[in-house]
């Protein structure tokens, strides 16, 4: 049965609600699952880990890899395949894991696909689906070398909770930082308090909103629902919101229930990124505006004037 | 500093792209230059105009791709190596980064310079690839370069806690984001010179690389097929008076959709 590696996706000693749908999927395709954890003072995640569905648990912890370096996680992802000797190495979505996995799999000589929304084994091959064209097209790929290394879209698999697994830790060799490439600091975005890509509601804003006046005028819908907040890249370049804010094709893939365009055109690089969401309101002063060819509900109209109401409309229906 | 900057050639993504029996309608599809690899050829003329730098582009591709290499010389790149063999037709990201680390190898360069993905396949796989083919640092996601000295980049990338600031030892590689900057609009006169000069065409053959060498044979991955996606339909659209339409849509969140 095929050996299934999970890269566990990490941040702020917190594991990542993405990393729990890929064991559970993983458990669907395989009994041998394992998982590795890089990073410092992680060593507390591990019977989360186990409870998700992992027999193996693959731990490098260590100082040396508090900040993201992708050659370091990249030797330590290695050295867990190597041990394991895993067919198939799974990334949950991030800047870091596509900085990563392309690394190990030309270590391997084998191959990578991104942004994969399923896969299976067909006739002992790995089969991948994922979009591309900016999710004007889905591609079927089939590796024809192992291992194969995915990264697996945010959302496109669900948690079932229906298997739980043992601790069984091997600690990782810690890598030497690699000299040639050093990271001197992180200037830190601003702390959002929820991920988008756990977010089960994304409120997002375009340049519709103009400037920070108007961001704080739709965030306070998001703190409302406690959604994530997100952005179009117009409002990113402009430096009103951060980088990892940044819904699309270029930033991230959100799949919400609930996702809210709040000024936004609907530029097929930013709808790339949000039309795997259950359901879609928009709010835009242009009636032609191509958001609403994607959107469920349209509200046309000026947002000054109807995210108030939308808030207290919320408010209303939910008490 | 001696700079190797790739380009591809992509389908225009905002044109209609069809499916039809798992393979994409060639008809009236138009090409262009991956726009990422747009920011990758301005990154690398700032470096050329405001620290001095030896250019060179390289494109792999049919002919066409001649077209975008002449859009690199127009603004600003000097040299233009095109790699033209119908054998890569169904080269995956490894095959391209193989055949790239020929060119670096044959080209003593300091540092490549590419796009952060292509637009028509989104992996992103290449540049990285080939960085560790040729076992040099690579960043990714880059949003700004500066030069500290003969031997070393200060870059800044995009990572997933916030910018992260990274001095990189030469030679290195590595892969633009689109915020990196705004690529120029070629001025008349750059088009016309670029007209003119001339571009270097290899084959495999040229460049003594065999399909094994490649990684071609058999290729790592191959796409069995296309398959259009769902489409989303418009839902429904409320023009009027803002408080009732928008209290209109909430209830409908919340009785028809069901998600608030
Ligand atoms: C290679 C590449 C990658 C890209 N990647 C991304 C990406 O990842 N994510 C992304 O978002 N974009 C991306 N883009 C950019 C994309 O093409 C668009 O430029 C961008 O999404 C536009 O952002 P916007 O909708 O906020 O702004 P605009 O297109 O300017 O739209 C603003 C909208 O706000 C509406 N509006 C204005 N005032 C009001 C008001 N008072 N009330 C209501 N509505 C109002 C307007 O009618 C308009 O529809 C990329 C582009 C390229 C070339």
């Amino acid at each position: 049965m095929t050996k299934i590696l999970v890269v566990a996706d990490i941040k702020q000693n917190a594991l990542k609600k993405g990393t729990l749908e890929l064991i559970s999927k993983a458990r669907t395709l395989s009994e041998n699952v394992a998982v590795v954890a890089i990073g410092n003072h992680i060593e507390g995640l591990i019977p989360e880990l186990a409870q998700a569905g992992t027999d193996t648990q693959y731990l490098a912890n260590d100082n040396k890899l508090e900040m993201f370096s992708a050659s370091s996680y990249a030797n330590c992802v290695i050295q867990a395949v190597k041990q394991y000797q895993a067919e198939q190495v799974w990334f949950a979505f991030s800047e870091s894991s596509k900085a990563t996995a392309p690394r190990v799999a030309a270590r391997f000589k084998s191959a990578c696909a991104t942004e994969i929304t399923d896969i299976s084994i067909e006739n002992g091959k790995v089969i991948v689906n994922r979009p591309a064209i900016a999710g004007k097209v889905y591609q079927k790929i089939q590796f024809n070398t192992s291992p194969a290394v995915v990264i697996v879209r945010a959302g496109a698999f669900d948690i079932d909770g229906e298997y739980s697994g043992t601790e069984n830790i091997h600690n990782l060799e810690i890598p030497e930082t690699d000299l040639r490439a050093v990271i001197q600091k992180i200037i830190q975005d601003a702390g959002e308090e929820i991920d988008l890509a756990d977010a089960d509601i994304v409120v997002s804003v375009g340049r519709g909103v103009k400037d920070q006046t108007g961001v704080d005028l739709v965030k306070a819908l998001a703190k409302d629902l406690k959604a994530g907040f997100g952005s179009s890249r117009a409002m990113v370049d402009a430096g009103v919101m951060p980088h990892n804010s940044q819904v699309g094709q270029t930033g991230k893939i959100v799949s919400p229930t609930l996702y809210f365009a709040i000024g936004i055109s609907g530029a097929i690089q930013h709808v790339a990124g949000m039309n795997g969401a259950k359901v879609i309101v928009a709010v835009n002063k242009d009636s032609e505006a191509p958001i609403f060819n994607v959107a469920d509900y349209g509200i046309v109209g000026d947002l000054f004037e109807v995210v108030p109401i939308l808030r207290d409309e919320i408010k209303k229906v939910r008490n | 500093m001696k700079i190797l900057t790739t380009v591809k050639k992509v389908v225009d993504v905002e044109l209609n792209i069809q499916v039809k029996e798992g393979k994409i309608v060639q008809d009236g599809l138009q090409y262009v230059m991956n726009a990422w690899d747009e920011n990758a050829v301005e990154a690398t003329v700032q470096l050329k105009e405001n620290n001095g730098a030896e250019t060179t582009l390289v494109c792999m591709g049919d002919s066409e791709s001649t077209l975008m290499i002449r859009k690199a010389y127009a603004m600003g790149i000097e040299n233009g190596i095109h790699v033209d063999d119908p054998l890569l037709e169904s080269a995956d990201s490894n095959g391209y980064a193989k055949v790239l680390k020929k060119i670096y190898e044959n080209g003593d360069y300091d540092l490549i310079i590419t796009g952060k993905q292509a637009q028509d396949t989104d992996n992103g796989h290449t540049g990285i690839m080939l960085a560790e083919y040729l076992d040099i640092p690579c960043v990714s996601n880059v949003v700004a370069i500066e030069v500290v000295d003969e031997s070393q980049l200060a870059v800044s990338r995009i990572g997933d806690s916030g910018t992260e600031i990274i001095n990189v030892n030469l030679p290195a590689l590595l892969t633009v984001s689109d915020s990196i900057n705004e690529p120029r609009l070629p001025a008349l006169r750059g088009i016309m010179m670029a007209k003119k000069k001339a571009i270097e065409t290899k084959t495999l053959a040229d460049l003594e690389l065999t399909l094994e060498q490649i990684d071609m044979q058999p290729v790592r991955t191959e796409i069995l097929e296309y398959q259009a996606p769902s489409v989303r339909q418009a839902g429904k659209k409320f023009e009027g008076d803002a408080a009732e339409i928008t209290a209109k849509v909430v209830q409908l969140l919340s009785n028809e959709a069901k998600v608030i």
